[in-house]
């Protein structure tokens, strides 16, 4: 009995917490296709009584949404492929390969990891003042791979540390050269580690807003998160619908990047090659 | 083609030397063992050999070419490893396909040889399993496949057996045999169970701590032994051994301890000035029942075909290989003799083995 009420017990809870964090989300949908008159109604209402996609209309028609998405979508793409790439060799050469200050360096790259990133903002900025790169998309990928890839390296050498030597060397003795083996075998394993790197830096650079909002001062490079927050500032009164219609859109791209690489992480790529 | 030569080969990690300047020849087409304890440095031989390891010192040949500087895919050598090491992402036949892709070998070709050794290890219906839907001896069988499928110049096996249960190790022994007789290959074969190196090799060379200690073949490792460590590294129950002195006597040599007094001549007569040395016999050369010496008996072990029976004798422990009938229980006094023409004499200091072997009837203190 006390088995069964604990049950109970424990998936009320579950659904609490579920309900917690889904009910924002929720109301996001909802309140993006309410008009606007719908929405301070008292009592609320939970299903609009007219359902509308102007404000959609209105974001894309009037605003330089679709600019700030393009910005985004580049930005997020070139600093999850810059980092996924540096990551993934360098975790290769952090375990693979012997030479002096190999752990320091380890260890290094975990203490940047450390390091609030806030206190960076100003030093990369003048930096890239300095080397004139001020204003772009380029300089947020930059800022971004210096705080993503420690992370990402340290991630990528845990999974790797969990593949066998032997499968290299048994490449290499098969007649594969070093880079060869490196592809058509330790990728292969190393897989999942890389598509959860993925996943992990393409989020970190979707959702940052603090370096967007300090290097990036132009709409023709600014991100939507700071895009976004700085069409939403200009206006007198903030227009919610508006800005829960931009939200639902910002999530778009994290739902259709989950759902394609989910499949690939599990579908099982085991390791089982090796006994003993 | 084919020999192997490893001339004043160090290796060094970091200031611990794993192998300590060795010296080695295979012949083309020998099966050599690699036999010592674990940690003893055979692995690493074998990956220097294989080019996953460079030597601190030394060089290395294959088929007269030195191949220090040699990538080890360029080596013409195939691994066995000791975890087998198959491609967990590639089925049965991709992994044996692997190193024929890795030499261009064109795909109608490649089918035709992984199928033809598929086939010679029946692996034919497996081809399109992955590893770890196989069972320990397939996957051992594909690790195989994966070398032969290359016809290398010689073949390096890392402990392939060791993961094995006994009886699939006595047939794939026997199996082993037979691949190198119908190649005609080179194979180092490293392995810490004797009983494959005896059964297995033209040659075995003994390791111990980096060194090695012996390099020939197996009778005259288990008849000669270079030293102690070999003399107690092989045969099982492993060699009895006491101390003794070896004074000077009419004739030769006469070595004495608290037990027994054996005459010894060296063949070149001359057995060298009185020193302490240590005194070695077999199990199945020491024989119950009867002769000069007596013991008292502490465990007798039947094993079915023999007894191996545990005694002591003025202070020392001995075992010795009985008939199967013996019939003496614990607690009682035996009476035994040693086959002196069958006595091994080390060096008391080094415990190298001296020439001098036994030259008449044992007899008590
Ligand atoms: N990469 C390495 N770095 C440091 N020491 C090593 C390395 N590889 C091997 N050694 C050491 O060298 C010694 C010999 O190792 P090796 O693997 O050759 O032993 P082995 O004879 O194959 O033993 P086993 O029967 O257990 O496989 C061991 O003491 C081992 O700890
Ligand atoms: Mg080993």
């Amino acid at each position: 009995m006390p088995r069964l009420l604990r049950r109970i017990l424990f998936n009320l809870f579950a659904w609490g917490v579920v309900l917690l964090v889904a009910f924002p989300l929720f109301w996001m949908i909802i309140t993006s296709v309410k008009p606007q008159s719908e929405l301070f109604r008292i009592p609320p209402t939970v299903w609009p009584e007219t359902v509308t996609f102007e404000h959609y209309w209105r974001l894309i028609d009037e605003t330089p949404f679709l600019v700030y998405m393009r910005n985004s979508l580049v930005l997020s793409f070139s600093t999850t492929f810059l980092v996924v790439v540096v990551a993934t060799l360098g975790a290769h050469s952090l375990v693979r390969f012997r030479y002096p200050g190999r752990e320091r360096i380890a260890q290094l790259v975990l203490f940047t990891y450390l390091l609030p990133s806030v206190v960076l903002i100003l030093p990369l900025y003048l930096l890239m003042v300095w080397i004139g790169v001020a204003n772009t998309i380029f300089s947020l990928v930059i800022a971004y791979t210096t705080f993503a890839l420690p992370y990402a390296l340290w991630l990528l050498r845990s999974f790797m540390q969990g593949i066998p030597d032997d499968l290299e060397s048994a490449a290499l003795v098969d007649g594969a050269t070093r880079m060869e083996a490196f592809v058509d075998v330790i990728l292969p394993q190393a897989l999942p580690g890389i598509i959860s790197t993925t996943i992990f830096t393409f989020i970190l650079s979707w959702n940052e807003y603090l370096y967007a909002l300090v290097l990036v001062n132009t709409d023709l490079a600014r991100p939507l998160t700071t895009g976004v927050m700085t069409m939403l500032l200009g206006a007198f009164n903030i227009e919610w619908s508006l800005l829960m219609a931009a939200a639902v859109m910002m999530c778009v791209p994290l739902i259709i990047l989950f759902a394609f690489l989910q499949s690939y992480l599990t579908r099982g790529f085991g390791a089982g090659g090796v006994k003993g | 083609m084919g020999g192997i030569v490893f001339s004043r080969v160090r290796k060094a990690f970091g200031s611990f030397v794993a192998v300590k300047d060795l010296d080695l020849e295979i012949g083309a087409g020998e099966f050599v063992s690699l036999l010592g304890p674990s940690g003893c440095g055979k692995t690493t031989t074998l990956r220097m050999l294989a080019g996953l390891e460079f030597p601190t010192a030394g060089t290395i040949a294959i088929g007269g070419r030195v191949v220090n500087d040699v990538a080890p895919g360029k080596r013409n050598v195939a691994m066995v490893f000791q975890s087998y090491a198959l491609y967990p992402h590639m089925t049965v036949g991709e992994n044996i396909a692997y190193p024929l892709r890795k030499q261009g070998v064109a795909r109608a070709e490649r089918e035709a040889r992984v199928r033809a050794v598929a086939e010679t290890l029946q692996l034919g219906a497996l081809l399109d399993r992955r590893p770890k839907q196989l069972s320990g001896g397939q996957q051992q069988r594909v690790a195989l496949g994966r070398a032969l499928v290359r016809e290398p110049a010689a073949f390096l096996l890392d402990e392939p057996l060791s993961n094995l249960d006994a009886k699939l190790r006595a047939h794939m022994r026997a199996e082993l045999i037979e691949l190198h007789r119908r190649v005609g290959k080179t194979f180092v074969y490293v392995t810490h169970d004797q009983l494959e190196a005896m059964t297995m090799s033209d040659r075995i060379a003994v390791m111990h701590e980096g060194v090695l200690q012996q390099f020939a073949p197996p009778r005259v490792i288990y008849d000669q032994p270079a030293n102690l460590t070999v003399a107690g590294f092989i045969g099982s129950p492993a060699m009895n051994v006491m101390d003794a002195e070896l004074v000077a006597a009419a004739g030769g040599a006469v070595a004495a301890n608290g037990l027994l007094r054996a005459p010894l001549a060296a063949p070149g007569g001359g057995a060298g000035g009185a020193r302490t040395i240590r005194l070695g016999v077999r199990p199945e050369d020491v024989l119950l029942g009867a002769g000069p010496l007596s013991g008292r008996i502490r465990v007798v072990e039947p094993t079915g075909h023999e007894t191996i029976v545990a005694f002591e004798a003025a202070g020392a422990s001995f075992v010795a290989r009985a008939a199967a009938d013996f019939s003496g229980a614990p607690g009682e006094t035996v009476p035994f003799d040693l086959r002196s023409a069958r006595l091994h004499v080390f060096d008391g200091a080094t415990g190298g083995r001296l020439e001098l072997s036994g030259a008449g009837p044992i007899s008590a203190a």
